[in-house]
């Protein structure tokens, strides 16, 4: 009996690598890279929300047909019940059967289903993954006519083309903000010097107060985090090919505008403003326990925030000193179509007749709490709620995280840099140079 | 060494068993078994204890610097039995019937097996228990593609053997039932004396009958641990479990809770994963609770000699 | 299930047993229900064709009737059923990994040769720039049959105008009986019958490869139900010289590395699964930064298997111990609760573990005042895998050794107590030998689950920390760990890679299980 409880042997993580052959999964990217939780930070599925557990209770997830239906769909458990409504809808009028199935681990069960022929027509899923998708060839172009993609906002769009080719359609963007307790800090702060001041104003005043920003960082670092950093002064993970893409051939990790973010978290190490010690796991808890006024994190954590009974607000990134403001990466939730969908054909019908409709849109926001990629279901809900609205402002400059294969490689050793940074065991130069050439080395591996 | 084992195998015909019988008056000398007892009880414990205070705090997150709860209320047990898309009733059913029938199946398995290899003399004996011993070794991990894609055929001939489907799940736990248990096994089955066989055979029982009317019954204490340990290796087991199950309904706990602690709504869900995971702890404690007492007591009153 | 006789006598088989009539009933019952289940599989196996299939049942139902039906192969009565499952569901899939390890397996690499150029091709589709979009209905010439008749697109423009595209090229569709509705799809074309939703999905795969001709190389296709486009494939196949060529760049890409790839090294991002022969294990052999690190690995790997083995052992040998008083009240209470590490899922209190450890706000640091940075410093972070290791651990020994302790004759403690042994002395020199034949064994298991114990190192500490300069090398890898980095910290993860590690771990725990083996007494055991 070798198998004991933990892991029977070992984590999914590792397993979804292994099983679908594809790599560094959502939340598996760590597993590959190790050090990334913040790949899943913006590409496991995030649903956050409001709704959680007011799931209506008519998902079929029992579904006995799923081969017989005219249309399968896979989508995580906070949009399905939703999802099953419209596609209720779509169904009725076109005559057919629509099965909507829960999917936990969606971005390799998707590879595996569809490996065997066994896989949905549609899938549900983040911008991130496409690259991979891509590679193993399991997701069909989508031809939308340029007047529907005028109607997202064009990061999504952006978002869901690979090589030039489009394979999605969007129907949110996430991405982080400042998050900030207001019973501590009442204002908004626009530089990291005024957050620093309220904040220090703020542990002055009220004794729990342990943690001036919380951010996620951990031991093995996050380069999701990490990211806006180094975008205040122009740095960032890859420059950008003539026609917009992200060039895996140049990677700008140790660039002298990377640097100038690096060295900025060395300094906030050093003064104890980021520690290693708060992490993916506790970064959330810290907040929701008053122990920190400002708290860099995405929609997904609102809904813990709420139940704890804290005053917060949104607001975007603070700008850094001699640079601008922090610009976070965008994470876009997209439909996708599979390449080996037996129904084809409704399968497009859906994506480009029904997703991009307001309707549909605003209801998956009901389900997510994340902002619109439609436009004029954005600018509704904007209106009405100001906390999309903070959220979308917050990513208004920002750039979609990279799809690209390559990226895979960036995760673990980014992350890592940075956090031996922030813990001071290195120098911000040497050590991002460091990195640099380990991503170089890992990219080069795999050409 | 070797010496000490000659002792026991004469000692066992007519020895009793091992729970000592101290010769002294009971109570006395009793209390630095339970203060040891209950620093056994910390170490095991204080880390449930989070679990606990998770599981009762309605923000449910993981306050790990004090042991005390910050908030007593049951909503995320209301939240974990009324998310119906995470069906946790349907999960904790599964994983009873997968634990229950797995763990039967293995402990019937691996007492056929370990009583030919403690009992009956063939050509590569000794080989095939060394290579079962060998075999575990293997990274069990990276053998899962081929399970998946061998019971995705499979489901096309026969359906409720496909994926998705428990009991194809539970066929392949049996795949390592003989190779992870036969070792524990036979170890006991060698304590059985074979003079007890040899009596019967002369008496005209057949094989079986031996087997299944006699050793079966005599080795009861090793069958009842070794259902023990395949029922809470099965009850928890993710890995496997969550490439074959994909509809939420069909899932299992370990697979339903491990898809609540990635990705980022784990922290949101932690509440309701805390208090699931709790509840998830129950059948092996009271299955061991319920054991307990054969699994000590079947061989207090001198049975097998 | 508790009717253990209580002494020898009730045993004692009268003379003259004859099977009974009902044990005959079972058995042959039970081979003619295995039988039909068979001949049930075959029979569906022949429909479908997959004579492999065929041949495996036939074989194994031979081999059950073989077995059962007379009375030679006692043994195998005994060892067949698991026998069976054994090498179709564990030996099985692993020649099927070794035989992975021969491959380029792996992201970019799934599909076969053949798929990934019709994937590549597909993803090439572009529309021509400045063409006007169509609102589409699917439909076949009146009088055919909907699931098998030519396909006809009804088209209608922008501007209105309506056309009828068939696979020879367009034509104008008179507007007479025509009906629309508001957004311009046609719904009714005297002369034409228009498939519904479902009759032109379940025409997807016709679908997928009509085109209505407009020019020598684009054509009108559909997307969806109700719309269409003029595009084309810009990748064409030359299956002659086997390349693809892109009609606009013109650049040829030939088959390079399992990729379609161009002279100067521009490839197409969609690989294929091709054999390598054994390039993944000279890889393996010859790179440098794993010859580097593997040595420093081994050692920690080798020194955290066997110190999770002696600590949880020795902790679990002596609770059940400490329990195993007959006098001791409560102690069933004790024993329930001391399983509960066991029985709470371990991904679980993994997670509950690493926050503990933590530096600043975890309880262990808290309760013993201490500062140390668990999760951050290379020894303390092997020190806390090792202790966490141990809780997860215990209760797995405990449950063994309480088990074992039952086979433990209480004359010879006895024995020895008369002996004058005393207490230290009969646990060393009498119960954990006899323990220790009993559970040799499992140790040995337990040795090498340990050894490849990735779960564990990854929810902790991910195989952290690391050395500031390198994050391929961390303190707490084990071999699996560090081998799953190597495989999948490139930018396309390579389980054929992958698998050639797991065979050389393999090798490496089996031949160190087998020298330990050797030196227990264990085997002797077996004789």
């Amino acid at each position: 009996m070798h198998k004991r409880a933990l892991g029977a042997a070992a984590l999914t993580g590792a397993a979804a690598l292994v099983l679908a052959g594809c790599g560094g999964g959502s939340s598996t990217t760590s597993s590959s890279t190790s050090a990334s939780s913040t790949t899943s930070a913006s590409t496991e599925t995030s649903s956050s929300s409001s709704t959680s557990a007011a799931a209506p209770a008519e998902v079929d997830t029992k579904d006995p047909s799923r081969a017989d239906a005219d249309l399968v769909i896979w989508a995580d458990a906070d949009r399905a019940p939703i999802l099953t409504k419209y596609a209720d809808q779509f169904a009725q009028e076109n005559g057919i059967t629509v099965a909507v199935q829960i999917a936990t681990e969606t971005r390799k069960q998707f590879g595996d289903a569809t490996k065997v022929g066994k896989g949905p027509d549609i899938v549900v899923g983040a911008h991130d993954w496409l690259g991979e998708l891509v590679q193993n060839g399991t997701v069909a172009p989508i031809q939308l006519d340029e007047a529907t993609a005028a109607k997202f906002a064009p990061a999504a769009m952006t978002a869901s083309k690979f090589n030039g080719q489009n394979y999605g359609v969007p129907f949110s963007v996430e991405n982080i903000a400042l998050v900030r307790n207001t019973d501590l800090a009442p204002d908004a702060p626009a530089t990291m010097d005024d957050l620093l001041k309220a904040a220090k104003a703020a542990k002055a005043k009220d004794s729990k107060v342990s943690v001036l920003l919380d951010q996620a960082v951990g031991k093995t670092g996050n380069a999701y985090y990490t990211y806006p950093w180094l975008s205040a002064y122009g740095g960032g993970i890859f420059a950008l090919k003539d026609n917009g893409d992200y060039d895996a051939d140049k990677v700008i990790v140790n660039s002298a505008e990377s640097l100038k973010g690096a060295e900025q978290l060395a300094m906030m190490g050093k003064e104890k403003v980021l520690s290693t010690n708060v992490g993916d796991d506790n970064a959330e808890g810290i907040f929701t326990g008053g122990k920190a006024p400002f708290f860099i994190t995405g929609p997904w954590s609102i809904p813990n925030i709420k139940k704890a009974g804290i005053n917060y607000a949104i607001s975007s990134l603070p700008s850094l000193p001699g640079g601008d403001a922090m610009k976070p990466f965008l994470g876009v939730q997209l439909f996708y179509v599979s390449a080996k969908a037996k129904n084809a054909a409704l399968a497009q019908e859906f994506v480009t007749n029904y997703v991009p409709t307001k309707d549909f849109q605003l209801a998956i926001f009901a389900a997510g709490g994340r902002p619109p990629a439609l436009t004029e279901a954005y600018d509704e809900v904007a209106a009405a709620n100001p906390d999309v609205k903070a959220w979308y402002e917050a990513g208004k400059d920002g750039k979609p995280m990279p799809n690209i294969p390559a990226m895979n490689s960036v995760w673990g050793p980014l992350g890592q840099a940075a956090a031996d940074v922030i813990a001071g065991k290195a120098e911000p130069k040497a050590r991002f140079d460091a990195a640099q050439k380990e991503i170089e080395k890992a990219i080069k591996a795999s050409s | 060494m070797s010496n000490v084992t000659d002792a026991a195998a004469i000692a066992i015909p007519e020895g009793r068993t091992a729970t000592a019988k101290s010769p002294r008056a009971a109570g006395s000398g009793q209390w630095w078994r339970h203060a040891l007892g209950v620093i056994a009880l910390l170490w095991a414990l204080f880390p449930i204890v989070f679990l606990v205070s998770a599981a009762l705090n309605p923000a449910g997150s993981l306050q790990t610097s004090s042991l005390i709860p910050s908030g007593s209320s049951l909503a995320n047990f209301r939240t974990l039995f009324g998310d119906s898309s995470r069906p946790y009733v349907d999960w904790y059913k599964n994983s009873m019937i997968i634990a229950t029938v797995g763990s039967l199946g293995s402990v019937f398995i691996g007492a056929c097996a370990a009583y030919a290899f403690s009992r009956m003399r063939f050509a590569g004996r000794r080989p095939g228990l060394l290579a079962l011993l060998l075999l575990q070794m293997f990274p069990a991990m990276l053998t899962f593609p081929a399970l998946y894609l061998t019971f995705a055929k499979v489901g096309d001939i026969v359906p409720a053997l496909g994926l998705n489907s428990i009991w194809a799940l539970i066929l392949c736990y049996l795949g390592g039932a003989m190779g992870a248990n036969v070792w524990l096994l036979k170890g006991y089955f060698d304590t059985v004396p074979k003079e007890l066989d040899e009596a019967a055979k002369v008496d005209g029982a057949s094989h079986a009958r031996i087997f299944f009317t006699m050793t079966l019954r005599l080795v009861m204490p090793i069958l009842v641990t070794v259902f023990m340990l395949s029922f809470v290796g099965l009850f928890s087991e993710f890995l496997l479990a969550s490439i074959f199950l994909q509809d939420v309904n069909s899932q299992t706990l370990g697979v339903g809770l491990y898809s609540m602690s990635i990705g980022n709504e784990k922290n949101r869900l932690f509440g309701q994963f805390a208090s699931g995971a709790l509840l998830a702890s129950l059948p092996v404690v009271l299955l061991y609770l319920g054991f307990q007492r054969f699994l000590i007591g079947g061989m207090t009153q001198g049975s097998v000699k | 299930m508790a009717a253990v006789p209580s002494s020898l006598e009730p045993v004692k088989l009268g003379s003259g047993y004859n099977t009974p009539w009902w044990a005959h009933a079972i058995k042959w019952g039970l081979l003619a229900l295995v039988l039909a289940a068979g001949l049930f599989v075959v029979q569906k196996l022949v429909a479908n064709g997959s004579w492999f299939g065929v041949v495996i049942t036939a074989f194994i139902l031979t081999c059950v009737l073989a077995v059962y039906s007379t009375r030679r192969a006692v043994p195998m009565k005994y060892l067949l059923p698991g026998l069976v499952l054994l090498v179709t569901l564990q030996i099985w899939p692993i020649v099927y990994t070794v035989a992975t390890a021969f491959t380029n397996y792996g992201q970019g690499h799934v599909l076969s040769k053949e798929d990934a150029t019709a994937q590549s091709i597909a993803q090439s589709v572009k529309e021509v720039e400045g063409s006007e979009r169509y609102k589409l209905s699917i439909a076949v010439p009146e009088g055919s049959d909907v699931a098998t008749g030519d396909l006809v697109f009804l088209l209608t423009g922008a501007d209105g105008k309506m056309q009828v595209g068939t696979k020879d090229g367009l034509t104008e569709l008179s507007a007479d009986g025509v009906e629309k509705t508001d957004t311009g799809k046609i719904t009714k074309a005297p002369g034409y019958t228009i498939l519904n939703a479902k009759e032109a999905n379940s025409r997807s795969a016709d679908l997928e490869a009509f085109a209505v001709p407009v020019s020598t190389s684009a054509g009108i296709k559909a997307v969806g139900l109700s719309g269409a486009f003029q595009g084309a494939p810009t990748l064409t196949y030359d299956k002659a010289a086997d390349t693809l060529t892109d009609t606009v760049s013109k650049e040829v890409y030939s088959p390079q590395n399992a990729y379609w790839a161009t002279a100067d090294g521009k490839r197409l991002p969609t690989g294929w699964k091709e054999n390598v022969g054994s390039r993944n294990f000279s890889d393996l052999l010859t790179n440098p930064t794993i010859r580097a690190g593997f040595f420093k690995i081994f050692l920690w790997n080798v020194a955290f298997a066997a110190l999770s083995v002696a600590s949880t052992f020795l902790l679990g040998m002596l609770l059940a111990l400490l329990f195993n008083d007959e006098k001791m009240k409560g102690k069933g209470l004790y024993r329930s609760l001391l399983i509960l590490p066991y029985a709470i899922p371990g991904f679980v209190t993994a997670l509950v573990w690493a926050s503990m450890f933590n530096q600043e706000f975890g309880l262990v640091n808290s309760l013993t005042h201490l500062n140390i940075d668990w999760l951050g410093n290379a020894w303390a972070a092997k020190a806390a895998i090792l202790i966490a290791n141990l809780w997860l651990g215990f209760p797995y020994m405990f449950l063994v050794c309480t088990g074992a302790l039952q086979s433990i004759p209480g004359d010879v403690k006895e024995a020895a107590k008369i002996d004058g042994a005393n207490a230290f002395r009969t646990l060393r020199s009498i119960i954990m030998p006899l323990l220790l034949v009993a559970v040799g064994p499992l140790l040995i298991a337990s040795f090498a689950f340990n050894f490849n114990n990735f779960s564990l190192i990854y929810l902790l500490t991910q195989g952290g920390p690391f050395a500031t300069d390198n994050t391929s090398i961390g303190s707490t890898d084990l071999l699996i760990t560090y081998a799953f980095r190597l495989a999948f910290s490139g930018a396309s993860p390579n389980i054929g890679l992958a698998s050639a590690v797991c065979i050389f771990i393999f090798f490496i725990v089996a031949a160190m299980s087998y020298s330990g083996f050797r030196r227990t007494k264990s085997l002797e055991e077996v004789n």
